[in-house]
């Protein structure tokens, strides 16, 4: 594709010396990247400190008219940690896609130590030193870690010397602290073990400067600090590494040397972490001021609502997910259920809403039994589930903002006659949530595919918690929500319990759980480790016991 | 992509008015003619000498016009069969087999009341409710049989319906040929013919089956629109997981859409074997009219399963059916040009749905 630059915004003239110029331009470009060589080179004798990547006024304009980054100046030097910071369509994403070479800008220039570059894919991106690890793993589960690191290596085109490049990979994650064994099959690794993988590889690589997407997001906080001190290690090689973070504010503080904030695919601010806080850096984020200390009422707990009773499920895979668990909510009532995705939390959630069958055990809502009960007659008693997720379940893409609120009421006597759906007082309903809940749409009828995640989820909840269910589900409400709709979607949980409902809220975020539960259960390879009151639930401790570390006394 | 300063966008739309989604439609169906025109024109034939020939003989000649609404009215209910299971993303592909078991069932309530032998002294109007009553539950039990294979244990409904096909096909050759029950006295292979007071009454030379074709797109247009179970088949068909998690019951959708399909299914049966005038019995080439009946499916997937739109799409490819064999003959025509006519037609008209999606944005580039 071309961009501006290469016609330099006149149109192609069919003067020969013209076209000649162009080839030979792009001819050299061509050659300097695929040189070898210059790679050697270009990484040769690097001082701490000195600059190693340079983004230049980069602009990268969608189709549509979106201004995703807008003159984004932007360096990392080496030995340093620059955390880049900012809500759900800031523009981090592209950025970095524009770094790994993914997207190319409109307008703008990268350099590397100096010299101009031009990434035409991720394979150029990578020969100039850059490592990605993204949020989503891109391993092969059923190949070794080994396979994994070598797969799509330039050397391993042809013969492959195994165990050279086993040594080679070991030594380079002992130098970091990191912890592999080559031999083990990517589907054994938990996530923290599975990004270790994606950061080796991208080293064996060459990698000098390491971009990291959301790397604290499926890490237990063992692994969390384990990974942080690896990347100190790493900064001391005078790397850079450059991790991008939605929200975890803490994390930013507790690694960044500096740290970059984008909004609206602007920098607002760069600062460096002696000046920077917490608060600081949400208010420049979002753009007002944010409170983070959540208003949480004293609320009389009632009558039980929920009563689970040795219940045991399994997953998609047959293996047995939830193991025996317990527990019991009361009316105005938060339970936080903390784990690390895949610990069983998301199979005990389908399966207290019946999506998925109970191996044994029972589950008694306002003392009667509904182990066996459909998902219908749940939604009839007055149970209510927010889906993690929401694309695919919890919400119909192809439909109108109306039809989806429906899915909650078509069943409803008020909205439904003798077999007729009221479709005017659905669309009422919908522009009440709409206005309620703060929602960004054009009008009921668009369709649902075309709003953000935040307003998204601010229907599917507005939806639920509309019907006044005594008992709410909230499977990770507030996930991948930026800091504005997650602060939303935590107050309307709390509302819900001061109407007197039962809430069972299910966060991979401590933080979140700590601060809105009155009691926390922590989960660990399917089973409630324990039932802890608010006060008790210290985050050290439940974070030990997310991650298996508890001792019993 | 820019072309003398100006810029061309391909933009998705976010939603589509009615009335353009028609006028796409108009537009398809004259590019295709005008597309297949230059293979009259490589054959040495005026295309609009043969277009008049198809369209005046389909539509505009009285004789050929009660021909091209028989066909219209057989596929318009085989389109309603495709059309309630696609609508819950599941397919129907078991028409032919369904509308045979509703002939039959419409033949076997005639055979049982000593229709084959006899005169029927019974009253008209009771004995037609019989006769298509039977029809639709016998399509509805076929088709139901696949929903609930598909329901209870997820059985691929396009493999059941489709063997359904030859096992009702053959149970028809047992039933009307080498002596079997229903074979017409003369033993020609052919069923008996239905008696006078069993042949449905013609209205202006139409048969009754056509209002109810009229009443059934108004019965399902209202069950799109307006019905819960319409709601449920929708959302069922666009994302299972999430009509599950709304609490739909799949087993039940399932069900319904393969009963209702099956039954309409039926109805086409009835309407070719005892309403069409001077038919009146399930003739040796039955196996055509099945195959025929795929052209619902043809008719649901342009129309997306619109059960208005599909009856201009019927009535277009009915006419279409006639008029094209009508000037083949006439003009001595290639052999299958009528059929290859359709099918230009049908790609022409769903390639046109690339519109309904996207629109091309002019736009003058400022520099």
């Amino acid at each position: 594709m071309k961009t501006r630059d290469d016609v330099g915004g006149r149109p192609p003239s069919p003067h020969v010396s013209y076209i000649v110029q162009t080839m030979r331009s792009r001819m050299f470009k061509k050659k300097a990247l695929e040189t070898s060589e210059l790679h050697n080179d270009i990484w040769q004798n690097i001082r701490p400190g000195e600059v190693l990547l340079e983004a230049r006024g980069i602009t990268k304009r969608y189709p549509g008219g979106v201004l995703a980054n807008d003159a984004i100046h932007f360096e990392i030097e080496a030995g340093e940690i620059h955390a880049v910071l900012g809500e759900n369509g800031a523009g981090k994403t592209t950025l970095m896609s524009i770094l790994f070479g993914l997207v190319q800008p409109d307008e703008g220039e990268i350099r590397v130590r100096g010299r101009p570059v031009r990434f035409r894919s991720p394979e150029d991106a990578i020969k100039m030193g850059i490592g990605m690890v993204h949020q989503h793993r891109k391993l092969v589960p059923a190949h070794s870690v080994l396979e994994n690191i070598l797969l799509g290596h330039p050397k391993s085109r042809g013969v492959i010397k195994v165990r050279e490049a086993e040594e080679e990979i070991v030594a380079i994650a002992e130098r970091y602290g990191f912890k592999v064994d080559p031999r083990a099959r990517v589907w054994q690794l938990t996530e923290g073990e599975k990004q270790v993988v994606e950061i080796v590889k991208a080293l064996y690589r060459g990698a000098k400067i390491l971009i990291l997407d959301e790397p604290t997001s499926a890490l237990t906080p063992v692994e969390t600090e384990r990974l942080l001190e690896s990347i100190e290690t790493m900064t001391q090689d005078a790397l850079g590494v450059v991790p991008f973070i939605t929200h975890k504010l803490p994390m930013v503080l507790a690694i960044s040397d500096q740290v970059t904030i984008l909004r609206r695919g602007k920098v607002v601010d760069r600062l460096s972490r002696a000046v920077a806080t917490e608060q600081i850096l949400a208010q420049k984020m979002v753009g007002r001021p944010v409170i983070f200390d959540l208003q949480r009422p004293d609320v009389e707990p009632g009558e039980p609502v929920i009563h689970v009773q040795n219940l045991s499920a399994r997953n998609n895979k047959g293996f047995l997910a939830v193991k025996d668990v317990s527990f019991t909510v009361r009316e105005g009532e938060i339970l936080g259920i903390a784990g690390v995705a895949g610990n069983g939390q998301h199979e005990l959630a389908e399966t207290l809403f019946g999506m998925r069958p109970a191996e044994s055990g029972h589950i008694f809502f306002q003392g009667r039994d509904i182990t066996q009960a459909s998902i219908l007659e749940r939604w009839k008693l007055g149970m209510g589930y927010t889906p993690a997720e929401r694309t695919e379940v919890g919400s119909i893409g192809d439909f109108s903002l109306t039809e989806n609120v429906a899915m909650n009421y078509y069943f409803d006597a008020r909205y439904n006659r003798s077999g007729f759906l009221d479709y005017r007082g659905l669309r009422r309903l919908t522009e009440d949530i709409i206005a309620e809940y703060d929602v960004v749409a054009p009008s009921p009828e668009v369709k649902i595919q075309t709003l953000s995640g935040g307003n998204l989820q601010k229907i599917i909840l507005g939806r639920v918690l509309s019907r006044r269910p005594k008992l709410l589900i909230a499977n990770l409400p507030a996930q991948g929500l930026d800091v504005g709709a997650t602060e939303f979607v935590q107050r309307k949980l709390l509302e819900a319990r001061s109407h007197k409902a039962a809430v069972i809220l299910i966060s991979e975020d401590l933080d979140e759980i700590l601060s809105l539960s009155d009691w926390v259960a922590p989960m660990y390879e399917g089973e409630i480790v324990d039932i802890l009151p608010a006060a008790k639930a210290k985050k050290d401790i439940i974070g030990a016991m997310i991650a298996g570390l508890h001792q019993e006394n | 992509m820019t072309v003398a300063g100006y810029q061309i966008q391909l933009r998705r739309r976010a939603s589509l008015p009615g009335w353009k989604a028609a006028m796409f439609s108009f537009l398809a169906l004259l590019f295709g003619l005008l597309l297949f025109s230059l293979i009259f024109l490589l054959a040495d034939q005026s295309p609009r000498e043969i277009y008049k020939q198809i369209f005046g003989y389909a539509f505009f000649n009285s004789y050929g016009l009660r021909l091209s609404i028989n066909r219209f009215i057989f596929l318009a209910f085989a389109s309603y069969a495709f059309i309630i299971p696609f609508r819950a993303g599941l397919w129907n592909i078991g028409m032919p087999g369904q509308l045979y078991m509703g002939a039959l069932a419409s033949f076997g309530v005639v055979y049982l009341l000593g229709g084959k032998t006899g005169e029927l002294s019974i009253s008209q109007p009771l004995l037609l409710a019989m006769l298509v009553l039977a029809a639709m539950l016998a399509g509805a039990l076929v088709g139901g049989l696949a929903g609930f294979l598909k329901g209870k244990w997820n059985v691929n409904e396009i493999v059941v319906t489709m063997m359904l096909n030859f096992i009702a096909f053959y149970f028809v050759s047992f039933m009307i040929k080498d002596g079997g029950p229903f074979m017409n006295l003369g033993g020609r292979g052919e069923s008996f013919e239905l008696p006078e007071v069993a042949r449905a009454p013609l209205l202006a030379g139409f048969p009754y089956t056509l209002l109810m074709v009229f009443a059934l797109m108004f019965a399902l247009q209202a069950l799109f629109a307006r019905m819960s179970l319409g709601y449920q088949i929708r959302a069922f068909g666009k994302s299972p997981l999430a009509a599950r998690y709304a609490g739909v019951k799949p087993f039940w959708i399932s069900i319904m859409v393969f009963v209702l399909g099956g039954a309409f299914a039926g109805l086409a049966g009835y309407h070719y074997f005892a309403a069409v005038p001077g038919v009146y019995k399930i003739a040796r080439t039955y196996g055509y009219f099945g195959d025929l009946s795929f052209y619902g499916i043809i008719c649901g997937l342009i129309s997306l399963g619109n059960p208005i739109a599909t009856l201009f799409i019927a009535l277009l490819f009915g006419g279409l059916s006639i008029g094209g064999r009508y000037a083949q003959g006439k003009l001595h025509l290639g052999f299958g040009v009528d059929y290859a006519l359709m099918g230009v037609l049908m790609i022409s008209l769903v390639a046109f749905q690339f519109f309904y999606n996207y629109q091309i944005a002019i736009t003058k580039k400022d520099s």
